[in-house]
């Protein structure tokens, strides 16, 4: 299209400063330092000195690195997180979005773990999870269960884990299902009850496909942040557990990059950590493009 | 995390490029040095006053400090490295030392701090300043390339109040216990107090992190041959001393089983009064001032040498080797280190024992300051300290990989022996790769 106008012209000279500011952003925070990451795990780079190229020794160490499996274990384990936030949320999003006293508040409730800071949280449940005098063993002291020292146990340190995260991250997900619920049009549920379906068949095939995209959203998010977690370990488990049992990806990245000059083979770690989750996402969207509705 | 550290990497480069060399001097004709390090926060008050008045000293130089959250300090430190913004002047990890010195981080301060006027390193501990020394082979000799911020002497406590209670004779400050003699007391003191079938006190409760290495060491036995080349835990000293260890708990049960806590538990039981013996750093001082018990000072028990021996943490203050100002810079390390009225205002904290040598003797004379036997400390810097073991390699994972899978030992599913001869392949393994990139650091 011909411009001539002055007006339009800057507007336009405008558009692409706004556009510009996240574009050198992700340039030079993402991009570049992905790249420098890729290019350090082909290297023996302690992190300090010269970075001497090793072709794909270390992609070749990760095989045989039995630290390495485990923690990509305890980081998939920790996962089943996901599912069970995804359930709770929809259920929570569902009695919050009728007309009870309270609505409003306990909403904001249920999103206050949300705006937390995560240090501070870990800091939190880490007291809670003590074997003495922490809340959680005290509240199952009253039904006469003695509760382990959660974190201290191999058993338990991956489901206080998760149990957590799933706390934490519950409002979010309410609040999504919440929006996505309201935006349902009120036609189709007069519709169906005109029709004289239950309130399961409406759930079922009203509700349930109508806040897919929400589903679809919140799944892969938390894949991406699930496969990424870090500050709750390193604050609840900073050694990363009993026999290294709550020690995730990134936990042990850290500890090998940090704390063992070993950046180059952190590096690596990292690397194929972000196919994983680049093929999980990809793996998703395939399966949700075939699986999506028409509603027409 | 791997690209928010290539973040912290890439703008800490660009930050150093635009300021064009923090360390640089600016229009005024003043220098500008910056000091990096991490503390309590009335550590770090402490810390700034004693920059002050090396300011106040030198009123053409300013230091800026860059304070860090302790967990994050390392991290921290080692993106501004990769950035080549190294601060003038920063705290580090004594187990840093070799890579750091390898790497060209650390500037060698022998001759600046030996000749430097004002302040005198004779003063400060000489096994202190020894722990920062490295002459390209062996941790401990050689030039210097740092001093310390403080030793941390780990010793070993005892709740008084709970002997006198349990009329068992107070043990002797300068003869330790037996471990015979140290499991008889501690069976003495586990009881139930209240009568209702369930133990409410316990002998002792040691974190098998932070407490094994005194069992092992006064044992005969170490982690590392004298070579520092070489895995040693399936010396059947070792498999002794641990076993011991193990068996306090498991067979003995004189210490908090793992359903009733461990670590932070048997830290808490201690403040609570319920466990007769337990570690006390220099660092627990301020902590234990109100407990509601008399505390003091004893040898750590002894295994078949019958020398009583600790160890010693420290933490150490180095200079960038690309200072532009490498004399006042190194003045400063000094002045951190040795600074009598600074090294009282952080004593005064009860955060750390005196590094001047002389403040020391004062303060453990002192009879007002708690626990009375602090001579204690003072002795395990002075004769039966030792470092913890990574501080002689490059790096310190063979020697975690060691308490990495510990537990079942500890509970008595896995006998000691069982153990060090499953983890000591492993850990030669990683400690042969810790040497072979020194090796490569070095070229």
């Amino acid at each position: 299209m011909k411009t001539t106008s002055k007006l339009y012209q800057s507007e336009r000279r405008n558009a692409y400063l706004f556009v510009a500011a996240p574009v050198i952003g992700f340039l030079i925070f993402t991009l570049a330092p992905t790249l420098y990451s890729l290019y350090g795990s082909f290297t023996n780079w302690n992190g300090l000195g010269q970075m001497n190229f090793i072709g794909i020794q270390n992609y070749i160490d990760l095989l045989t690195d039995e630290s390495f499996h485990k923690t990509m274990y305890n980081t998939l384990f920790m996962m089943l997180g996901i599912p069970i936030g995804l359930v709770l949320a929809l259920l929570l999003a569902l009695g919050l979005n009728r007309a009870i006293i309270g609505t409003q508040v306990f909403r904001v409730l249920y999103y206050v773990p949300v705006i937390s800071s995560l240090a501070a949280i870990s800091i939190l449940w880490q007291w809670a999870y003590n074997g003495d005098y922490g809340l959680v063993n005290q509240f199952l002291g009253i039904f006469g269960i003695d509760g382990p020292s959660w974190l201290m146990n191999k058993d338990t340190v991956k489901p206080a884990l998760i149990l957590m995260t799933v706390w934490k991250g519950l409002g979010y997900s309410m609040l999504l299902y919440l929006a996505a619920l309201q935006s349902v049009p009120k036609t189709y549920y007069e519709a169906a009850r005109l029709d004289g379906a239950n309130a399961f068949q409406v759930f079922k095939n009203i509700t349930l496909p109508m806040v897919k995209p929400v589903t679809f959203f919140i799944v892969v998010t938390s894949i991406i942040g699930g496969a990424q977690i870090f500050t709750e370990i390193n604050v609840m488990t900073p050694t990363g557990g009993p026999e290294y049992s709550s020690a995730t990806v990134v936990f042990y990245i850290w500890q090998k990059a940090f704390g063992n000059f070993e950046m180059g083979y952190g590096s690596a770690m990292a690397v194929v950590l972000g196919l994983f989750i680049f093929a999980f996402t990809y793996i998703q969207f395939k399966v949700n493009e075939k699986s999506s509705y028409d509603l027409d | 995390m791997m690209l928010m550290a290539m973040l912290v990497v890439v703008i800490t480069g660009a930050l150093s490029a635009c300021s064009s060399g923090s360390s640089g001097g600016s229009e005024d004709g003043n220098v500008n040095l910056t000091f990096m390090f991490s503390g309590q926060p009335q550590e770090q008050t402490a810390y700034k006053n004693v920059v002050k008045k090396f300011e106040e000293a030198h009123p053409d130089v300013k230091v800026k400090t860059v304070v860090t959250a302790g967990d994050q300090y390392d991290t921290k430190l080692q993106a501004a490295i990769a950035g080549k913004s190294v601060p003038d002047v920063f705290f580090y990890n004594p187990g840093n030392l070799k890579a750091y010195v390898n790497s060209g981080v650390l500037m060698d301060i022998t001759d600046l701090v030996e000749n430097a006027e004002g302040a005198d390193l004779t003063k400060i501990w000489e096994s202190g300043v020894n722990k920062y020394r490295y002459d390209g082979e062996v941790a401990g000799q050689g030039a210097i390339y740092g001093l310390p911020k403080d030793l941390g002497p780990f010793a070993f406590g005892y709740n008084k109040t709970m002997f006198e209670e349990a009329g068992i004779p107070l043990p002797d400050p300068d003869k330790p216990y037996t471990l015979e003699e140290f499991l008889e007391v501690n069976k003495q003191l586990t009881k139930d107090k209240d009568g209702d079938g369930k133990l409410d006190q316990w002998g002792t409760g040691l974190n098998v992190n932070w407490s094994l290495q005194p069992f092992v060491w006064s044992n005969g036995a170490d982690w590392l041959d004298e070579t520092h080349t070489k895995v040693t835990v399936d010396d059947p000293k070792f498999i002794e001393a641990l076993q011991y260890f193990a068996d306090l708990q498991n067979v003995h049960k004189v210490t908090p089983s793992i359903a009733e806590g461990q670590t932070l538990d048997t830290y808490q039981r201690w403040m609570q009064g319920q466990i007769g013996f337990f570690p006390v750093g220099p660092w627990d001082m301020g902590a234990y001032k109100d407990l509601k018990f008399e505390y003091d000072l004893l040898p750590w028990p002894v295994g078949s040498t019958g020398e009583t021996q600790a160890w010693i943490g420290s933490l150490g203050i180095g200079v960038s080797s690309k200072t532009k100002h490498a004399e006042l810079a190194a003045e400063l390390a000094l002045y951190l280190s040795s600074d009598e009225e600074g090294q009282q205002a952080l004593v005064d904290q009860q955060v750390q024992l005196p590094n001047n040598t002389d403040v020391a003797e004062k303060w453990a004379a002192d009879t007002s300051i708690k626990p009375a036997n602090k001579q204690e400390f003072l002795d395990i810097i002075g004769e039966h300290g030792r470092d913890l073991p990574t501080n002689f390699t490059y790096t310190g994972e063979w020697y975690d990989e060691f308490f990495k899978n510990i537990q079942p030992v500890i509970d008595g599913k896995k006998t000691a022996e069982e153990y060090v001869k499953e983890a000591q392949p492993k850990m030669q393994e990683l400690l042969d790769k810790a040497i072979k990139q020194e090796e490569q650091a070095k070229k």
